[in-house]
């Protein structure tokens, strides 16, 4: 190995001990939500000594102990400071923290393998607030969580619209000429399809966009770039070759911010679902009331009953809040003609152009 | 000329190449900017005075072919990404060189208007390589060519699919050691006698002398040229190169505010299909 080399596999090791770290961190700020007290001296001691026990000839014991102390002390500090731990799904880097970023600035962001882990998550209490994704302007609904939000009992207390921009991305020093392959999530891939074709590059789908990111960072694979957020680019330290590959007119993911307690202020948006009995003009009925109230809708869907395939739960998203009384009055009416009606909540609309 | 199966003029239609909201070959189209894309901070000061002067479009090196290996390469990669930003901050589309094949598709996916310089007029690897780009290709004359060997060039690029090649007039190497080269103005209406293709006139490079620039822009629109290529840096004494040639950007707003007026009283006989053109616009 000559020293080019050699300085590579050291810059890429300390990639991944960052990366690593950054997990550790966020393991540790969920430990909290089990714990009565920070501080737990036996567990402490018992990870030092266990370290210690190992036979590393150039990683001396005294330097073992410093430097696991060194992080302990750093955890502890972090797990004072009592940030909400913000759940979203996928990577450190995906759209979702990219959402959670912009809607909690001041979160500690906790990834989650799958939509169901963020909601029971929150539900269960071991999580503060979820981020979830539950339309984008070009795919449509979300289908895995508008179906987690007809049997929760979280309450939705937020929304943003993030701007998809994917990036190619490549380590630092990659020559943009040697790429050959591009990792990314199937539907990232699809839509650069275009792009790729141009620079003749082959796709390789990757279960995550942010996923990709971080293999690349990790292991560093030659001739490889990915397809990710500028914030993956951020986390793992690459470089963006270009942002905004993605062919058609740009497109948007509306999130959703989750939480066990309805938002405390008014808002001036409100989410419901409901289902009506499969009769003639039964769902016209419902949407006449917000017609006649002149109430405006931003979101209708229908998606099918999970329990019940032949009968549909209906999407809502109006103007206004619970806590104005026509809403209140309004709703109850809705209560009345609708099999079920689930309040998800009223919240501060997202007025950023996206 | 024989073989010019895709260049020759054959009828009286002219290629027409929209980019952005101009179409080169109707509208008369000023091309300015820096040598080369040295900092963030000077090609923003650039393209924000070439604007504010009323150019059309923003020129730029990040690939510069220099005489000497040891001279300012150019910034690559990260050039591109900074004419990009430029583009955004000002909405002027981009003209950019390119020097290596294997850079082509990359550039085009950053600029508007791939630039073949004048040593790269006969790259017959590159010119294949630009045919089968997305973006119209501004095609320089090389300094000893003559005009059959330049149009034979952008048959190279035509017969790869590629029809959008605007012609660039830059100056040949002749016996004169006073201008750097000497601009070749009669090959503005003999190429349009000869092609359908637009052909724009550079006057930095060709006189490499800031005093004659104006008088040749001026030429160049009396013979019919449909645009001009022409440097400006904000500040021409820090230029990383060519910084005895560029304007300033009030050199470049006194040289346009003459170029209107000649339009103005040329208008409409110098178009060539006789339609009034779009002209220069008034700065505001």
């Amino acid at each position: 190995m000559k020293l080019d080399e050699i300085r590579t596999k050291i810059d890429k090791i300390d990639r991944e001990l960052l990366v690593l770290l950054q997990e550790r961190m966020g393991l540790a700020l969920r430990s909290t939500k089990f714990k009565d007290t920070i501080s737990d001296p036996a567990r402490e001691e018992a990870l030092l000594s266990r370290a210690e026990r190992l036979n590393l000839d150039l990683v001396e014991r005294s330097f073992t102990r410093q430097l696991l102390e060194t992080i302990i002390r750093e955890s502890k500090r972090l797990q004072g400071e009592d940030r909400p731990l913000v759940a979203f799904q996928g990577e450190h880097g995906a759209y979702g923290e990219v959402a959670s970023r912009r809607l909690m600035p001041a979160g500690a962001f906790i990834p989650c393998l799958e939509f169901v882990d963020v909601f029971r998550g929150v539900e269960e209490g071991y999580l503060d607030l979820g981020v979830v994704p539950v339309e984008n302007s070009l795919e449509g609904a979300v289908t895995q969580v508008n179906d987690l939000l007809t049997t929760t009992d979280l309450k939705v207390i937020g929304e943003t619209k993030i701007p998809v921009r994917h990036c190619l991305l490549a380590t630092r020093g990659t020559d943009y000429r040697e790429i050959r392959v591009v990792y990314s999530h199937p539907q990232a891939l699809a839509q650069c399809r275009g792009f790729l074709m141009r620079n003749k590059l082959e796709p390789f789908p990757y279960y995550d966009t942010a996923g990709a990111a971080k293999m690349l960072a990790r292991e560093n694979p030659k001739a490889t770039a990915a397809i990710a957020s500028r914030l993956s680019a951020e986390l793992y330290d690459l470089d963006v070759i270009k942002e905004g590959i993605e062919d058609g007119a740009s497109n948007s993911t509306r999130f959703l911010l989750l939480s066990r307690e309805a938002h405390p202020g008014p808002g001036e948006k409100t989410s419901i679902i409901f289902a009506v009995p499969h009769e003639a003009g039964k769902l016209y009925d419902v949407l006449r009331l917000f017609a006649e109230a002149g109430v405006n809708l931003t979101r209708i869907a229908s998606m099918p009953l999970r329990s019940d395939p032949g009968n549909y739960s209906f999407f809502l998203d109006f103007e206004g809040s619970l806590h104005q009384p026509e809403i209140a009055a309004l709703l109850e009416r809705v209560r009345g003609l609708a099999i079920g009606l689930k309040v998800l909540g009223s919240y501060p609309a997202d007025t950023s152009a996206g | 000329m024989k073989n010019l199966k895709l260049a020759a003029r054959t009828t009286d239609a002219r290629t027409l190449i929209p980019v952005g909201d101009i179409t080169l070959g109707r509208d008369f189209v000023v091309m300015a900017g820096p040598c080369s894309v040295e900092s963030e901070a000077q090609t923003l000061a650039a393209a924000r005075a070439v604007k504010a002067a009323g150019a059309d479009l923003l020129r730029g090196g990040a690939f510069k072919p220099r005489t000497s290996p040891y001279a300012f390469q150019g910034l690559g990669l990260e050039g591109l990404k900074i004419l990009a930003r430029a583009r955004e901050a000002t909405g002027l589309p981009i003209v950019t060189e390119v020097l290596d094949p294997r850079d082509v598709s990359w550039v085009a996916e950053f600029a508007d208007i791939l630039q073949i310089g004048t040593r790269n007029m006969q790259n017959f690897a590159l010119l294949k390589e630009v045919g089968k780009a997305s973006r119209p290709v501004l095609l320089k004359r090389g300094m000893y060519s003559t005009l059959e060997e330049w149009l034979n060039c952008a048959e190279y690029i035509l017969s790869e699919g590629n029809p959008n090649v605007i012609l660039c007039e830059r100056g040949i190497r002749t016996f004169e050691t006073y201008t750097r080269n000497t601009l070749d103005l009669s090959a503005v209406p003999a190429i349009k006698e000869l092609t359908h293709l637009p052909i724009v006139v550079d006057p930095t490079h060709s006189t490499g002398r800031l005093s004659l620039i104006g008088p040749m822009s001026l030429a160049a629109v009396a013979a019919g040229a449909d645009g001009l290529l022409i440097e400006v840096h904000p500040n021409p004494a820090e230029a990383l190169c060519d910084a005895d040639q560029a304007l300033t950007p009030e050199m470049f707003r006194d040289l346009m505010a003459r170029l209107r007026s000649l339009r103005a009283y040329l208008e409409p006989s110098t178009r060539p299909d006789g339609s009034p053109g779009r002209g220069i616009e008034e700065t505001p």
